[in-house]
């Protein structure tokens, strides 16, 4: 690797943490025109610098909006890196089925689940809000998703959660984990259910890959 | 069966097999707070086992609970489910005293009350006019009696045994009898029933005047502290629904029997009792099932007023004696918020007003020039001291007011007592302050302590942070400081007070949902922040809640210091006017049919709008 795109790939992920969406488009596309190696651009330096930033997160130095800053400087960068992607190294990813929960509406944390998820090296399918439990397993089944991820803000709407669960017993696909979030759910409300619990956007990436790696690969 | 002891009182509570602690406690009528409803989230059920076989503690227990607490046998009593006989010892006092808001401010009306009473002069039966009571009573009133009524027919005899009847008319339709002439004993009762707290005011139907109120912690939340842990408990809970209905009327009877005693008033001359409150109280007075509120698309049963005889639903006054249910908009838009519009008389303003109820829900309602839309937003139990470190609701010991100033952080405290933790308005004032000072950064994050050290401007408020391992905090409580040495608190409730990181964000959530609720209500009427002539702020939380907090929160912003009114009690108030006057309630109901609801979780861009709105920084549109 040459000292420019070392360089290159620091910057990258710096305008990431710096929440520099301008800057961000200048440097892939300066890293584009230096005919360096699309994937390592965003391996190496937009998915790093996304780590970096829910590692902030986690420390509590950042929060959403700078999560989500930090996500558009991401994704700016990873529009003018994508189509410079050579075909087999954008394929093969883990998949995962995710959104809110049927009855419910609120999609903030889910969305934040799902960029820290897709910077991570996930492929993300996003069913959106108020979804029924069926869809979820469906969709999981349709696409060979290892994960399904769930999220509610409301008390009222948890069971759904369970019965995702339960679905996914009956129709004999539960080698497709579960995990959930959002404020009213507790550990030992995942538990009760047969899922995995995560506190917030950062852990469900640690959630998510160790679950992955105990799954069957499909 | 087991036996459950509580330590100071001699009575053994017995108990099945494979109960929750939390729901043995309160089946059997123990206060003990559970603003989750048992979900092990909110950590404040906590009490101390003293003797016998339990689980070991849960994630979420050690999560909660201190290790010296978990030494000392401190667990969470939704966690602990024992399995024989136990014995603990209740750790909170359920006898704080709380302040809870009766009045507010009422615009003129005039009084014409639906209940009135006339009296006649019996003509008794006799050989040659040998008709029967009812015929007698009917020919004299002029009017049929109500239809297939035996228990009102079974009050004749009694009725002629005076000379005089009494006719009690709703409206112009009768609807009860009393021997003799009772005119000068009519009265009502105007009650708003919220969430957390339940206010019940008598008043002198003849005069118009309030005779006096009394208040009480809403029963119900024992079993959830928001209103969708009751419709969750409703629903799931076998006998939920008649249970959380039992609670709330039995309240309610309690609170009429305490106020009648008082002035000397008898119940049985109350003849309507009219009743502001959320849908989902409303539901639950009625005894009506809430949970398709508690789901998208959030309907309700029925939004309307209700009228009705107060006996079914088991309110002890009148037996003639009629409720009436304020009307309501939407789940979220409830006949309080309704009755806070009347109040401030968003119909008929020609300015652009904006009236906001803030709590769990904080709804809003914005009036250009007497056009209504409306939203709610989650903006979680922040401000009302919950979700909190070292929250605890408006009581004895709560900190209330901050101000920092001279490197010194001054506290106030309710009941002048050593503070035991901050109430919401406290946790606001405090946000404000540590934001004003600059403790924290427009972000939120508490600043680095040798940052703090270094600048000329800030060293002196350094002393206040700590920072291990990153995880900073803000220590709010200065007579702890001063002991100097570190310490073991032994006595769990003797804590240190501080502002933890998270603290911040559940404020910053708050301001965020409720400041992004205003921004996007006043696009959709095409109105800026400039455009508005005045903010009204209702509701037992609002009122405490300073403008200095307020603003210096930026849940408001600056220009509008001078345009803020506070209203009190609107739910009340709206329940007495239309008790008083039947004009106010077709007004009412008119303008509940005009309000338009909006929802903000399913408007686009929402999500970038409600994170700008979570910065300590003027956002500029």
């Amino acid at each position: 690797m040459t000292d420019t795109q070392e360089k290159l790939l620091q910057s990258l992920s710096d305008c990431v943490v710096d929440m520099d969406e301008d800057k961000a488009t200048e440097m892939a596309q300066t890293y584009v025109d230096n005919n360096f190696n699309a994937y390592k651009a965003i391996d190496q330096g937009l998915a790093d610098g996304m780590e970096r930033a829910g590692k902030l997160y986690e420390e509590e130095e950042y929060y959403i909006p700078e999560l989500l800053m930090c996500s558009d400087a991401m994704y700016a960068g990873l529009d003018i890196l994508k189509p410079h992607l050579d075909k087999e190294e954008s394929g093969d990813k883990h998949r995962v089925v995710i959104g809110v929960v049927e009855g419910d509406t609120h999609d903030i944390g889910k969305n934040l689940v799902k960029i820290m998820l897709e910077t991570s090296g996930f492929e993300v399918v996003d069913l959106g809000r108020d979804v029924p439990p069926m869809d979820f397993v469906r969709k999981a089944v349709e696409i060979g998703a290892q994960l399904i991820a769930l999220s509610t803000l409301m008390t009222t709407t948890m069971e759904n959660m369970e019965r995702v669960v339960e679905i996914l017993k009956e129709e004999n696909q539960d080698n497709i984990k579960v995990m959930v979030g959002g404020g009213p759910i507790s550990p030992g409300f995942a538990k009760k259910i047969g899922a995995h619990y995560s506190k917030d956007a950062s852990k469900a990436v640690q959630l998510a890959k160790t679950l992955v790696q105990e799954a069957v690969p499909c | 069966m087991y036996v459950l002891t509580i330590v100071s009182q001699e009575h053994p509570y017995p108990f099945a097999k494979g109960t929750s602690l939390l729901e043995i406690l309160q089946d059997h009528g123990l206060m003990i707070e559970s603003p989750c409803g048992g979900k092990g989230t909110c950590g404040k059920c906590k009490v101390a086992i003293i003797h016998g076989a339990v689980n070991p503690p849960t994630d979420e227990e050690v999560n909660h609970l201190t290790d010296e607490e978990l030494l000392q046998g401190i667990r969470l009593s939704c966690a602990v489910t024992p399995s024989g006989d136990l014995t603990v010892k209740l750790l909170d006092d359920a006898h704080h005293k709380h302040a809870i808001l009766t009045d507010g401010y009422m615009p003129g009306f005039d009084m014409d009350p639906l209940i009135s009473k006339q009296v006649f002069d019996l003509i008794l039966p006799t050989l040659e006019n040998n008709l029967s009571y009812q015929a007698l009573i009917e020919d004299l009133l002029g009017s049929p009696l109500p239809a297939n009524d035996p228990s009102l027919l079974g009050r004749l005899p009694e009725i002629f045994k005076a000379d005089q009847v009494t006719g009690i008319y709703g409206g112009d339709d009768l609807i009860g009898l009393e021997p003799g002439d009772t005119r000068g004993q009519l009265y009502g009762l105007a009650v708003d029933i919220g969430t957390t707290t339940v206010v019940l005011s008598l008043i002198d139907l003849t005069t118009g005047r309030e005779l006096g109120s009394e208040t009480a912690i809403n029963p119900q939340k024992d079993h959830g502290l928001d209103v969708l842990s009751r419709i969750d408990f409703a629903r799931r809970k076998a006998r939920g629904l008649p249970l959380l209905q039992r609670a709330i009327v039995d309240c309610l009877n309690q609170l009429t029997q305490a106020v009648c005693h008082h002035y000397h008033v008898s119940t049985e001359h109350i003849y309507e009792i009219t009743v502001a409150a959320n849908a989902t109280m409303m539901h639950l007075l009625l005894g009506v099932d809430p949970t398709s509120m508690g789901r998208a698309p959030f309907a309700t049963v029925f939004s309307k007023q209700q009228d009705l005889p107060a006996s079914t639903i088991g309110l002890a006054l009148s037996p003639f004696a009629r409720v009436y249910c304020l009307p309501g908009v939407s789940s979220y838009i409830g006949a309080d918020i309704v009755a806070g519009v009347m109040v401030s008389q968003l119909k008929e303003t020609h300015d652009n007003v904006l009236f906001i109820d803030i709590g769990t829900n904080c709804e809003m309602v914005l009036s250009k020039a007497g056009g209504l839309s409306s939203c709610s937003c989650a903006a979680g139990p922040a401000l009302e001291g919950m979700n909190i470190s070292c929250g605890m609701r408006a009581s004895e010991g709560a900190i209330e007011g901050v101000k920092i100033s001279d490197n010194a952080i001054h506290l106030t405290v309710i009941g002048g007592t050593a503070p035991t933790g901050i109430c919401g308005s406290g946790i606001l004032e405090t946000i404000s302050e540590i934001s004003k000072v600059g403790l924290i950064a427009k972000t939120g994050r508490i600043k680095k302590k040798k940052d703090l050290e270094s600048d000329e401007r800030l060293k002196g408020l350094a002393q206040f942070v700590t920072d291990t391992d990153g995880k900073r905090k803000i220590i709010m409580d200065s007579t702890a400081k001063q002991e100097g040495k570190r310490k073991i608190p032994m006595d769990s409730t003797a804590k240190q007070i501080t502002i933890t990181q998270g603290d911040i964000r559940q404020v910053q959530l708050a301001k965020g949902a409720i400041l992004s609720g205003v921004y996007a209500l006043l696009e959709l009427m095409a109105l800026t922040m400039d455009d508005l002539d005045e903010v009204i702020i209702a509701g037992q939380f609002g009122t405490h809640l300073s403008v200095d907090s307020l603003i210096g929160v930026g849940i408001l912003s600056g220009e509008l210091r001078d345009k803020i009114r506070y209203i009190g009690n609107a739910s009340k108030t709206g329940a007495l006017m239309c008790l008083l006057s039947g004009q106010t309630r077709q007004t009412m109901e008119k303008t509940a049919k005009g309000i338009r609801y909006f929802e903000l979780s399913t408007k686009d861009g929402y999500e970038r709008l409600f994170t700008r709105c979570l910065t300590f920084s003027q956002i500029s549109k």
